[in-house]
Protein backbone atom coordinates (compact mmCIF):
# COMPACT_ATOMS: atom_id res chain seq x y z
CA UNK A 1 0.00 0.00 0.00
CA UNK A 2 0.84 3.50 -0.82
CA UNK A 3 2.26 5.94 1.88
CA UNK A 4 4.49 8.97 1.61
CA UNK A 5 7.89 9.59 3.89
CA UNK A 6 9.24 13.08 4.21
CA UNK A 7 12.65 13.28 5.03
CA UNK A 8 15.38 16.42 5.82
CA UNK A 9 18.42 17.03 3.44
CA UNK A 10 21.23 15.35 4.95
CA UNK A 11 19.32 13.10 7.12
CA UNK A 12 20.12 9.27 6.88
CA UNK A 13 16.69 7.49 5.57
CA UNK A 14 16.45 3.91 6.52
CA UNK A 15 13.76 1.96 4.82
CA UNK A 16 12.68 -1.33 5.53
CA UNK A 17 10.61 -3.74 3.07
CA UNK A 18 7.68 -3.79 5.19
CA UNK A 19 6.89 -7.20 6.78
CA UNK A 20 9.92 -8.86 5.79
CA UNK A 21 12.68 -9.85 7.96
CA UNK A 22 16.29 -8.65 7.88
CA UNK A 23 17.59 -11.66 5.88
CA UNK A 24 14.60 -11.62 2.94
CA UNK A 25 16.36 -11.73 -0.84
CA UNK A 26 14.63 -8.78 -1.81
CA UNK A 27 15.05 -5.67 -4.61
CA UNK A 28 14.70 -2.08 -4.31
CA UNK A 29 13.38 0.01 -6.85
CA UNK A 30 13.70 3.92 -7.22
CA UNK A 31 11.24 5.34 -10.22
CA UNK A 32 11.27 1.52 -11.35
CA UNK A 33 14.96 1.50 -11.45
CA UNK A 34 16.53 -1.06 -9.26
CA UNK A 35 18.70 -0.20 -7.01
CA UNK A 36 22.51 -1.37 -6.45
CA UNK A 37 22.91 -4.13 -3.67
CA UNK A 38 25.65 -1.92 -1.91
CA UNK A 39 22.83 0.46 -0.85
CA UNK A 40 21.11 -2.63 0.78
CA UNK A 41 21.99 -3.54 4.79
CA UNK A 42 20.06 -7.05 4.36
CA UNK A 43 16.54 -6.22 3.07
CA UNK A 44 16.86 -2.62 4.44
CA UNK A 45 17.31 0.53 2.26
CA UNK A 46 19.77 2.23 3.28
CA UNK A 47 19.89 5.87 1.53
CA UNK A 48 23.29 8.24 3.83
CA UNK A 49 22.91 12.19 3.57
CA UNK A 50 19.87 12.40 1.45
CA UNK A 51 19.37 14.84 -0.78
CA UNK A 52 16.58 16.50 -3.11
CA UNK A 53 17.34 14.30 -6.61
CA UNK A 54 16.91 11.38 -4.19
CA UNK A 55 13.09 12.38 -3.67
CA UNK A 56 11.12 9.51 -5.38
CA UNK A 57 8.95 6.78 -5.63
CA UNK A 58 10.72 3.47 -3.85
CA UNK A 59 9.39 0.08 -3.65
CA UNK A 60 10.35 -3.09 -2.74
CA UNK A 61 9.99 -6.58 -4.51
CA UNK A 62 10.21 -10.05 -2.66
CA UNK A 63 13.20 -12.20 -4.42
CA UNK A 64 11.97 -14.81 -6.27
CA UNK A 65 7.87 -14.24 -7.15
CA UNK A 66 8.72 -10.11 -7.31
CA UNK A 67 5.78 -9.13 -5.85
CA UNK A 68 5.40 -5.66 -4.33
CA UNK A 69 5.74 -5.69 -0.85
CA UNK A 70 6.24 -2.25 0.53
CA UNK A 71 5.92 1.33 -1.70
CA UNK A 72 6.61 4.87 -0.74
CA UNK A 73 7.12 8.03 -2.28
CA UNK A 74 10.13 9.69 -0.53
CA UNK A 75 9.73 13.65 -0.08
CA UNK A 76 13.42 15.48 1.00
CA UNK A 77 12.94 18.94 1.95
CA UNK A 78 13.97 21.24 5.22
CA UNK A 79 11.12 22.27 8.34
CA UNK A 80 10.15 25.99 7.57
CA UNK A 81 12.34 29.07 8.35
CA UNK A 82 10.72 32.05 9.67
CA UNK A 83 8.31 33.10 7.06
CA UNK A 84 8.21 36.75 5.66
CA UNK A 85 4.73 38.36 6.55
CA UNK A 86 3.47 41.93 5.71
CA UNK A 87 0.17 43.61 6.47
CA UNK A 88 -0.69 47.02 4.35
CA UNK A 89 -3.60 48.96 4.36
CA UNK A 90 -4.09 50.07 0.87
CA UNK A 91 -8.09 50.53 1.13
CA UNK A 92 -8.54 52.84 3.76
CA UNK A 93 -10.91 52.81 5.75
CA UNK A 94 -12.20 49.55 4.49
CA UNK A 95 -10.00 47.53 6.07
CA UNK A 96 -6.48 45.58 5.40
CA UNK A 97 -4.41 42.86 3.98
CA UNK A 98 -1.62 40.77 5.10
CA UNK A 99 0.42 38.73 2.62
CA UNK A 100 3.36 36.28 3.38
CA UNK A 101 5.84 34.02 1.98
CA UNK A 102 9.17 31.58 2.91
CA UNK A 103 12.31 33.12 2.58
CA UNK A 104 13.43 30.03 1.46
CA UNK A 105 11.56 26.91 -0.40
CA UNK A 106 10.75 23.62 1.86
CA UNK A 107 10.24 21.42 -1.33
CA UNK A 108 7.84 20.14 0.33
CA UNK A 109 3.75 20.94 0.94
CA UNK A 110 3.57 23.74 4.07
CA UNK A 111 0.52 25.19 5.82
CA UNK A 112 -0.51 28.72 6.89
CA UNK A 113 -2.24 29.49 9.85
CA UNK A 114 -2.80 33.33 10.03
CA UNK A 115 -4.46 34.37 13.79
CA UNK A 116 -5.34 38.54 13.87
CA UNK A 117 -5.82 40.10 17.92
CA UNK A 118 -7.16 43.34 18.47
CA UNK A 119 -7.47 43.83 21.93
CA UNK A 120 -8.98 40.92 23.61
CA UNK A 121 -10.74 40.04 19.91
CA UNK A 122 -9.63 37.69 17.58
CA UNK A 123 -10.78 38.71 14.16
CA UNK A 124 -10.77 36.32 10.59
CA UNK A 125 -8.75 37.33 8.33
CA UNK A 126 -10.67 35.93 4.88
CA UNK A 127 -8.60 33.86 2.55
CA UNK A 128 -7.92 35.64 -0.42
CA UNK A 129 -8.10 33.02 -3.89
CA UNK A 130 -5.93 35.07 -5.72
CA UNK A 131 -2.84 35.08 -4.87
CA UNK A 132 -2.90 32.54 -2.77
CA UNK A 133 -0.53 33.62 0.59
CA UNK A 134 -2.73 36.62 1.17
CA UNK A 135 -6.07 37.36 3.30
CA UNK A 136 -7.87 40.95 4.31
CA UNK A 137 -9.63 42.25 7.05
CA UNK A 138 -12.90 44.47 7.24
CA UNK A 139 -12.54 47.07 10.22
CA UNK A 140 -15.29 47.48 12.37
CA UNK A 141 -14.22 49.88 14.48
CA UNK A 142 -11.84 53.19 13.49
CA UNK A 143 -9.35 55.33 14.89
CA UNK A 144 -8.29 52.55 17.55
CA UNK A 145 -6.01 52.71 20.26
CA UNK A 146 -5.48 49.44 20.50
CA UNK A 147 -2.65 47.59 18.17
CA UNK A 148 -3.34 44.75 16.05
CA UNK A 149 -1.56 41.95 16.31
CA UNK A 150 -1.09 39.52 13.27
CA UNK A 151 0.55 35.94 13.47
CA UNK A 152 1.53 33.54 10.87
CA UNK A 153 2.58 30.38 11.62
CA UNK A 154 3.93 27.63 8.93
CA UNK A 155 3.62 23.86 9.61
CA UNK A 156 5.03 21.24 7.47
CA UNK A 157 5.89 17.29 8.13
CA UNK A 158 9.18 18.57 9.36
CA UNK A 159 8.64 21.48 11.39
CA UNK A 160 7.26 24.38 11.98
CA UNK A 161 8.21 28.37 12.33
CA UNK A 162 6.12 31.58 13.35
CA UNK A 163 6.53 35.37 13.26
CA UNK A 164 4.15 38.01 14.61
CA UNK A 165 3.38 42.10 13.57
CA UNK A 166 2.07 44.06 16.08
CA UNK A 167 1.01 47.65 14.24
CA UNK A 168 -1.47 50.73 15.10
CA UNK A 169 -4.64 51.14 12.58
CA UNK A 170 -2.58 54.34 11.36
CA UNK A 171 0.90 52.62 10.55
CA UNK A 172 0.43 50.04 7.61
CA UNK A 173 -1.40 52.84 5.30
CA UNK A 174 -0.14 52.86 2.29
CA UNK A 175 -1.78 53.20 -1.65
CA UNK A 176 -1.19 51.77 -4.47
CA UNK A 177 0.28 53.86 -6.93
CA UNK A 178 -1.78 56.49 -9.33
CA UNK A 179 -3.31 54.91 -12.37
CA UNK A 180 -3.33 56.27 -15.80
CA UNK A 181 -0.59 58.20 -15.74
CA UNK A 182 -0.04 60.03 -19.12
CA UNK A 183 2.37 62.55 -19.98
CA UNK A 184 1.67 64.69 -22.98
CA UNK A 185 3.55 67.87 -24.98
CA UNK A 186 2.33 71.00 -24.64
CA UNK A 187 1.75 73.00 -28.34
CA UNK A 188 3.95 75.60 -28.92
CA UNK A 189 5.40 75.15 -25.56
CA UNK A 190 8.80 73.85 -26.01
CA UNK A 191 9.56 73.48 -22.23
CA UNK A 192 6.64 72.41 -20.65
CA UNK A 193 4.81 69.12 -20.24
CA UNK A 194 1.09 68.13 -19.02
CA UNK A 195 1.17 64.97 -16.76
CA UNK A 196 -2.38 63.76 -15.38
CA UNK A 197 -2.90 60.87 -13.36
CA UNK A 198 -6.05 59.24 -11.47
CA UNK A 199 -6.37 57.77 -7.84
CA UNK A 200 -5.51 54.35 -6.83
CA UNK A 201 -8.58 52.43 -8.14
CA UNK A 202 -7.92 50.21 -4.66
CA UNK A 203 -9.10 53.48 -2.71
CA UNK A 204 -12.31 53.66 -1.80
CA UNK A 205 -13.18 57.29 -0.74
CA UNK A 206 -10.59 59.81 -2.18
CA UNK A 207 -13.44 62.30 -0.91
CA UNK A 208 -13.23 62.24 3.13
CA UNK A 209 -9.82 60.39 2.66
CA UNK A 210 -8.14 62.79 0.23
CA UNK A 211 -4.69 61.55 -1.19
CA UNK A 212 -1.85 63.95 -2.12
CA UNK A 213 0.55 63.22 -4.81
CA UNK A 214 4.82 63.38 -5.01
CA UNK A 215 6.07 63.84 -9.09
CA UNK A 216 9.16 63.18 -10.20
CA UNK A 217 10.67 63.47 -13.74
CA UNK A 218 13.83 64.16 -15.26
CA UNK A 219 15.35 63.78 -18.95
CA UNK A 220 16.39 60.48 -19.94
CA UNK A 221 19.97 61.30 -20.11
CA UNK A 222 20.40 62.89 -16.60
CA UNK A 223 20.04 61.13 -13.43
CA UNK A 224 19.03 63.41 -10.80
CA UNK A 225 15.28 63.51 -10.28
CA UNK A 226 13.36 66.51 -9.64
CA UNK A 227 10.51 66.43 -7.24
CA UNK A 228 6.80 68.19 -6.97
CA UNK A 229 4.61 67.28 -3.80
CA UNK A 230 1.13 68.45 -4.55
CA UNK A 231 -1.56 68.63 -1.82
CA UNK A 232 -5.07 68.26 -4.22
CA UNK A 233 -5.31 67.67 -8.16
CA UNK A 234 -4.45 65.06 -10.41
CA UNK A 235 -2.62 66.98 -12.97
CA UNK A 236 0.51 69.10 -13.17
CA UNK A 237 2.37 70.90 -15.77
CA UNK A 238 6.32 70.61 -15.74
CA UNK A 239 7.78 74.26 -16.70
CA UNK A 240 11.41 73.62 -17.02
CA UNK A 241 11.87 70.84 -19.13
CA UNK A 242 15.25 70.98 -21.18
CA UNK A 243 13.51 71.47 -24.69
CA UNK A 244 13.89 68.35 -27.33
CA UNK A 245 14.62 66.03 -24.61
CA UNK A 246 12.99 62.96 -23.41
CA UNK A 247 11.62 62.76 -20.22
CA UNK A 248 10.59 60.10 -17.38
CA UNK A 249 8.31 60.81 -15.19
CA UNK A 250 6.51 59.41 -12.02
CA UNK A 251 3.96 59.89 -9.49
CA UNK A 252 3.32 58.55 -5.87
CA UNK A 253 0.53 58.92 -3.83
CA UNK A 254 -0.19 58.80 0.01
CA UNK A 255 -3.11 59.70 2.63
CA UNK A 256 -3.22 63.23 3.28
CA UNK A 257 -2.63 62.83 7.12
CA UNK A 258 -1.34 59.12 8.19
CA UNK A 259 0.60 55.97 6.77
CA UNK A 260 2.96 56.07 4.11
CA UNK A 261 4.12 56.87 0.49
CA UNK A 262 2.83 54.46 -2.25
CA UNK A 263 5.73 53.02 -4.57
CA UNK A 264 6.41 55.09 -7.82
CA UNK A 265 3.27 54.21 -10.73
CA UNK A 266 4.29 52.96 -14.02
CA UNK A 267 6.85 55.21 -15.74
CA UNK A 268 5.67 57.49 -18.59
CA UNK A 269 8.01 59.10 -21.35
CA UNK A 270 7.16 62.21 -22.95
CA UNK A 271 8.91 64.64 -25.09
CA UNK A 272 8.18 68.52 -25.05
CA UNK A 273 7.05 70.33 -28.19
CA UNK A 274 9.72 71.31 -30.44
CA UNK A 275 9.04 73.69 -33.61
CA UNK A 276 8.86 71.63 -36.95
CA UNK A 277 11.81 73.57 -39.30
CA UNK A 278 9.44 74.44 -41.94
CA UNK A 279 11.72 76.76 -44.26
CA UNK A 280 14.07 74.34 -44.36
CA UNK A 281 11.38 71.72 -45.59
CA UNK A 282 10.42 73.80 -48.60
CA UNK A 283 13.67 74.56 -50.15
CA UNK A 284 14.07 70.88 -50.58
CA UNK A 285 11.04 70.28 -51.70
CA UNK A 286 12.31 73.08 -54.51
CA UNK A 287 15.60 71.40 -55.12
CA UNK A 288 13.61 68.08 -55.58
CA UNK A 289 11.36 69.59 -57.95
CA UNK A 290 13.93 71.53 -60.37
CA UNK A 291 16.39 68.08 -60.43
CA UNK A 292 13.46 65.89 -61.19
CA UNK A 293 12.50 67.94 -64.52
CA UNK A 294 15.86 69.31 -66.13
CA UNK A 295 15.15 66.52 -68.82
CA UNK A 296 11.85 68.16 -69.32
CA UNK A 297 12.02 72.09 -70.00
CA UNK A 298 8.85 73.40 -68.84
CA UNK A 299 7.88 75.71 -71.28
CA UNK A 300 6.43 79.62 -69.71
CA UNK A 301 2.48 78.76 -68.89
CA UNK A 302 1.50 81.90 -71.78
CA UNK A 303 3.01 79.31 -74.91
CA UNK A 304 0.92 76.14 -73.41
CA UNK A 305 -2.21 78.09 -73.40
CA UNK A 306 -1.51 78.44 -77.20
CA UNK A 307 0.02 74.83 -77.45
CA UNK A 308 -3.04 73.23 -75.47
CA UNK A 309 -5.20 73.75 -78.40
CA UNK A 310 -6.69 70.34 -78.28
CA UNK A 311 -8.35 71.20 -74.68
CA UNK A 312 -11.90 72.89 -75.98
CA UNK A 313 -13.79 71.64 -78.92
CA UNK A 314 -12.98 74.70 -80.88
CA UNK A 315 -9.73 74.75 -78.21
CA UNK A 316 -6.95 76.34 -81.21
CA UNK A 317 -9.44 78.88 -82.20
CA UNK A 318 -10.03 80.04 -78.42
CA UNK A 319 -7.09 79.90 -76.70
CA UNK A 320 -5.62 82.28 -79.92
CA UNK A 321 -7.91 84.29 -79.55
CA UNK A 322 -6.88 85.08 -75.63
CA UNK A 323 -3.59 85.81 -76.67
CA UNK A 324 -5.09 87.89 -79.42
CA UNK A 325 -7.22 89.71 -76.72
CA UNK A 326 -3.75 90.41 -74.56
CA UNK A 327 -2.32 91.91 -78.01
CA UNK A 328 -5.33 94.41 -78.64
CA UNK A 329 -5.34 95.17 -75.04
CA UNK A 330 -1.76 96.50 -75.48
CA UNK A 331 -2.47 98.44 -78.36
CA UNK A 332 -5.20 100.08 -76.26
CA UNK A 333 -2.36 101.01 -74.02
CA UNK A 334 -0.67 102.66 -77.06
CA UNK A 335 -3.02 104.84 -77.78
CA UNK B 1 -26.08 95.69 -3.45
CA UNK B 2 -22.43 95.61 -2.12
CA UNK B 3 -23.11 98.74 0.71
CA UNK B 4 -25.90 95.99 2.46
CA UNK B 5 -23.52 92.69 2.96
CA UNK B 6 -20.52 95.28 4.08
CA UNK B 7 -22.56 96.38 6.53
CA UNK B 8 -23.24 92.99 7.64
CA UNK B 9 -20.07 91.48 7.38
CA UNK B 10 -18.35 94.34 9.61
CA UNK B 11 -21.87 93.72 12.60
CA UNK B 12 -21.18 90.68 12.30
CA UNK B 13 -17.22 91.15 12.89
CA UNK B 14 -18.06 92.90 15.71
CA UNK B 15 -20.76 91.19 17.28
CA UNK B 16 -18.71 87.89 17.05
CA UNK B 17 -15.67 89.77 19.17
CA UNK B 18 -17.80 90.24 21.83
CA UNK B 19 -18.58 86.69 22.75
CA UNK B 20 -17.42 85.58 25.85
CA UNK B 21 -16.61 82.47 24.57
CA UNK B 22 -14.28 83.75 21.91
CA UNK B 23 -12.19 86.18 23.03
CA UNK B 24 -9.27 84.63 20.68
CA UNK B 25 -10.70 85.77 17.35
CA UNK B 26 -8.96 88.67 15.05
CA UNK B 27 -12.12 90.48 14.02
CA UNK B 28 -9.87 91.29 10.36
CA UNK B 29 -10.28 87.31 9.46
CA UNK B 30 -12.86 86.08 7.10
CA UNK B 31 -15.94 84.60 8.96
CA UNK B 32 -16.77 82.05 6.56
CA UNK B 33 -17.52 78.77 8.10
CA UNK B 34 -15.24 77.03 5.15
CA UNK B 35 -11.87 79.45 6.09
CA UNK B 36 -12.41 78.41 10.01
CA UNK B 37 -13.01 74.61 9.29
CA UNK B 38 -9.22 75.02 6.86
CA UNK B 39 -7.58 76.63 10.01
CA UNK B 40 -8.90 73.84 12.62
CA UNK B 41 -7.94 71.20 10.35
CA UNK B 42 -4.62 73.28 10.16
CA UNK B 43 -4.22 73.28 13.85
CA UNK B 44 -5.06 69.53 14.66
CA UNK B 45 -2.07 68.96 11.94
CA UNK B 46 0.01 71.20 13.82
CA UNK B 47 -0.89 69.52 17.37
CA UNK B 48 0.01 66.24 16.21
CA UNK B 49 3.07 67.04 14.93
CA UNK B 50 4.04 68.57 18.56
CA UNK B 51 2.53 65.83 20.43
CA UNK B 52 5.15 63.70 18.59
CA UNK B 53 7.60 65.18 20.35
CA UNK B 54 5.93 66.23 23.70
CA UNK B 55 4.86 62.30 23.82
CA UNK B 56 8.72 60.89 23.43
CA UNK B 57 9.57 62.99 25.90
CA UNK B 58 6.95 62.47 28.12
CA UNK B 59 7.33 58.69 27.48
CA UNK B 60 10.84 58.66 27.96
CA UNK B 61 10.48 60.53 31.79
CA UNK B 62 8.21 57.79 32.55
CA UNK B 63 10.50 55.07 31.66
CA UNK B 64 10.15 51.84 30.50
CA UNK B 65 8.04 49.88 29.35
CA UNK B 66 6.05 53.21 28.57
CA UNK B 67 8.95 54.34 26.58
CA UNK B 68 9.59 51.17 24.08
CA UNK B 69 7.67 51.14 20.12
CA UNK B 70 6.23 47.49 21.22
CA UNK B 71 5.06 48.33 24.29
CA UNK B 72 1.32 46.96 24.03
CA UNK B 73 -0.80 46.80 27.01
CA UNK B 74 -4.43 46.03 27.65
CA UNK B 75 -7.09 48.72 28.42
CA UNK B 76 -7.89 48.32 32.01
CA UNK B 77 -11.19 49.49 33.03
CA UNK B 78 -10.34 52.65 34.40
CA UNK B 79 -8.88 54.29 31.54
CA UNK B 80 -12.13 54.63 29.77
CA UNK B 81 -12.39 57.93 31.47
CA UNK B 82 -10.71 59.45 28.79
CA UNK B 83 -12.86 60.05 25.56
CA UNK B 84 -12.04 57.40 22.99
CA UNK B 85 -11.71 58.27 19.50
CA UNK B 86 -12.43 54.61 18.09
CA UNK B 87 -15.95 54.78 16.35
CA UNK B 88 -17.97 52.29 14.63
CA UNK B 89 -17.07 53.04 10.70
CA UNK B 90 -20.70 53.53 9.81
CA UNK B 91 -21.65 55.27 12.40
CA UNK B 92 -19.05 57.23 11.99
CA UNK B 93 -19.91 57.93 8.34
CA UNK B 94 -23.35 59.19 9.67
CA UNK B 95 -22.58 61.67 11.97
CA UNK B 96 -24.30 64.72 11.58
CA UNK B 97 -22.03 68.01 11.15
CA UNK B 98 -23.03 68.84 14.36
CA UNK B 99 -22.55 65.52 16.81
CA UNK B 100 -19.17 65.48 14.45
CA UNK B 101 -17.73 68.78 15.32
CA UNK B 102 -19.38 68.39 19.35
CA UNK B 103 -17.82 64.90 19.84
CA UNK B 104 -14.54 66.89 18.55
CA UNK B 105 -15.21 70.01 20.79
CA UNK B 106 -16.16 67.61 24.00
CA UNK B 107 -12.97 65.48 23.74
CA UNK B 108 -10.44 68.44 23.85
CA UNK B 109 -11.66 70.07 26.43
CA UNK B 110 -11.58 66.97 28.59
CA UNK B 111 -8.25 66.38 27.32
CA UNK B 112 -7.16 69.44 28.04
CA UNK B 113 -8.49 69.25 31.55
CA UNK B 114 -6.14 66.22 32.57
CA UNK B 115 -3.57 67.36 30.60
CA UNK B 116 -3.47 70.50 32.70
CA UNK B 117 -3.71 68.63 35.59
CA UNK B 118 -0.27 66.64 34.72
CA UNK B 119 1.11 69.54 34.11
CA UNK B 120 0.82 70.22 37.78
CA UNK B 121 2.68 67.26 39.17
CA UNK B 122 5.62 66.75 36.22
CA UNK B 123 9.04 66.63 37.56
CA UNK B 124 11.46 68.66 35.18
CA UNK B 125 11.26 71.75 33.99
CA UNK B 126 12.02 71.39 30.76
CA UNK B 127 8.65 68.91 30.31
CA UNK B 128 6.31 71.54 32.52
CA UNK B 129 7.54 74.49 29.48
CA UNK B 130 6.09 71.62 26.89
CA UNK B 131 3.41 70.86 28.61
CA UNK B 132 2.05 74.12 29.17
CA UNK B 133 3.17 75.02 25.27
CA UNK B 134 0.89 72.15 24.26
CA UNK B 135 -2.34 72.80 26.36
CA UNK B 136 -2.02 76.28 24.98
CA UNK B 137 -1.96 75.13 21.70
CA UNK B 138 -4.77 72.80 22.65
CA UNK B 139 -6.65 75.69 23.81
CA UNK B 140 -6.67 77.31 20.90
CA UNK B 141 -8.16 73.93 18.68
CA UNK B 142 -11.07 73.99 21.33
CA UNK B 143 -11.88 77.79 20.77
CA UNK B 144 -11.04 77.14 17.10
CA UNK B 145 -13.91 74.29 16.65
CA UNK B 146 -16.29 76.21 19.04
CA UNK B 147 -15.97 79.12 16.43
CA UNK B 148 -16.40 76.91 13.54
CA UNK B 149 -19.41 75.54 15.34
CA UNK B 150 -20.96 79.28 16.13
CA UNK B 151 -20.70 80.14 12.98
CA UNK B 152 -22.47 77.27 12.38
CA UNK B 153 -25.32 78.01 14.12
CA UNK B 154 -24.66 75.15 16.63
CA UNK B 155 -24.95 75.57 20.53
CA UNK B 156 -21.71 74.77 22.02
CA UNK B 157 -21.86 71.98 23.94
CA UNK B 158 -21.36 71.97 28.01
CA UNK B 159 -18.09 72.03 29.26
CA UNK B 160 -16.50 69.76 31.60
CA UNK B 161 -17.78 69.72 34.70
CA UNK B 162 -15.83 70.27 38.06
CA UNK B 163 -12.67 71.93 38.56
CA UNK B 164 -9.41 71.30 36.30
CA UNK B 165 -8.26 68.40 39.04
CA UNK B 166 -10.38 66.15 36.60
CA UNK B 167 -13.86 65.12 36.60
CA UNK B 168 -15.39 64.48 40.12
CA UNK B 169 -16.30 61.19 41.59
CA UNK B 170 -12.93 59.47 39.66
CA UNK B 171 -10.56 58.24 42.37
CA UNK B 172 -6.87 59.32 41.60
CA UNK B 173 -4.60 56.00 40.51
CA UNK B 174 -3.95 54.34 43.85
CA UNK B 175 0.00 53.36 42.88
CA UNK B 176 2.78 54.74 40.72
CA UNK B 177 2.35 52.35 38.36
CA UNK B 178 -1.11 52.79 37.77
CA UNK B 179 -0.79 56.51 37.26
CA UNK B 180 1.95 56.52 34.72
CA UNK B 181 -0.06 54.09 32.81
CA UNK B 182 -3.28 56.18 32.99
CA UNK B 183 -0.96 59.04 31.43
CA UNK B 184 0.10 56.45 28.63
CA UNK B 185 -3.10 56.00 27.91
CA UNK B 186 -4.08 59.88 28.06
CA UNK B 187 -1.12 60.27 25.41
CA UNK B 188 -2.29 57.37 22.92
CA UNK B 189 -6.10 58.84 23.54
CA UNK B 190 -4.62 62.27 22.16
CA UNK B 191 -2.76 61.24 19.39
CA UNK B 192 -5.50 59.05 17.98
CA UNK B 193 -8.25 62.09 18.42
CA UNK B 194 -5.79 64.15 16.70
CA UNK B 195 -5.64 61.65 13.63
CA UNK B 196 -9.28 61.41 13.88
CA UNK B 197 -9.75 65.31 13.81
CA UNK B 198 -7.74 65.37 10.64
CA UNK B 199 -10.35 63.10 8.65
CA UNK B 200 -13.17 64.88 10.69
CA UNK B 201 -12.15 68.16 9.33
CA UNK B 202 -11.71 66.74 6.02
CA UNK B 203 -15.03 65.96 5.66
CA UNK B 204 -16.28 68.63 7.27
CA UNK B 205 -14.19 70.73 4.64
CA UNK B 206 -15.99 68.57 1.58
CA UNK B 207 -19.59 69.38 3.07
CA UNK B 208 -19.64 73.08 4.10
CA UNK B 209 -19.36 75.49 1.19
CA UNK B 210 -16.55 78.46 1.92
CA UNK B 211 -18.64 81.38 2.05
CA UNK B 212 -21.54 80.35 4.56
CA UNK B 213 -21.96 83.15 6.69
CA UNK B 214 -24.80 82.61 9.11
CA UNK B 215 -27.10 85.36 10.94
CA UNK B 216 -27.95 82.98 14.13
CA UNK B 217 -26.65 85.44 16.57
CA UNK B 218 -30.33 86.15 17.42
CA UNK B 219 -29.99 83.12 19.99
CA UNK B 220 -26.81 85.06 21.67
CA UNK B 221 -29.26 88.09 22.20
CA UNK B 222 -28.34 90.46 19.68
Amino acid sequence: DSHVQYERIGADVTMKCGSMDWDAAVTWTANGTDIDESHLNGSYLILKNVDLTQSGQYACYEGSSWHLKYQTYLRVGTPPREPVLMCRSNNYPKGFYCSWHLPTPTYIPNTFNISVIHGTKEMVCEKDAVPKNRCHIRYLQLFSTVKYKVTLTVTNALGKNFTTLTFDEFAIVKPDPPESVVAKPVPNNPRRLEVSWQNPSSWPDPESFPLKFFLRYRPLILDQWQHVELSDGTSHTITDAYAGKEYIIQVAAKDNDIGTWSDWSVAVHATPWTEEPKHLTTEAQITETTSASTSSFMAPPTTKICDKGAVVGSGAVAVCWTAGLVVAAYSVLFI
Amino acid sequence: PAGDSWGIFTFLCAALCNLPALPALNCSEELGAGQSIQQTYDLTRYLEHQLRTLAGTYLNYLGPPFNEPDFNPPRLARAERVPSATVDLDLWRGLTDNARLAANYRAYSRLLCYLRVLDGQVGTAELRHRLAHFCASLQGLVLSIGGVMSSLGYPLPAGPAGPPAGPPGTAPAPNDFLKKMDDFWLLKELQTWLWRSAKDFNRLKKKVPPAVVTLRLEARGF
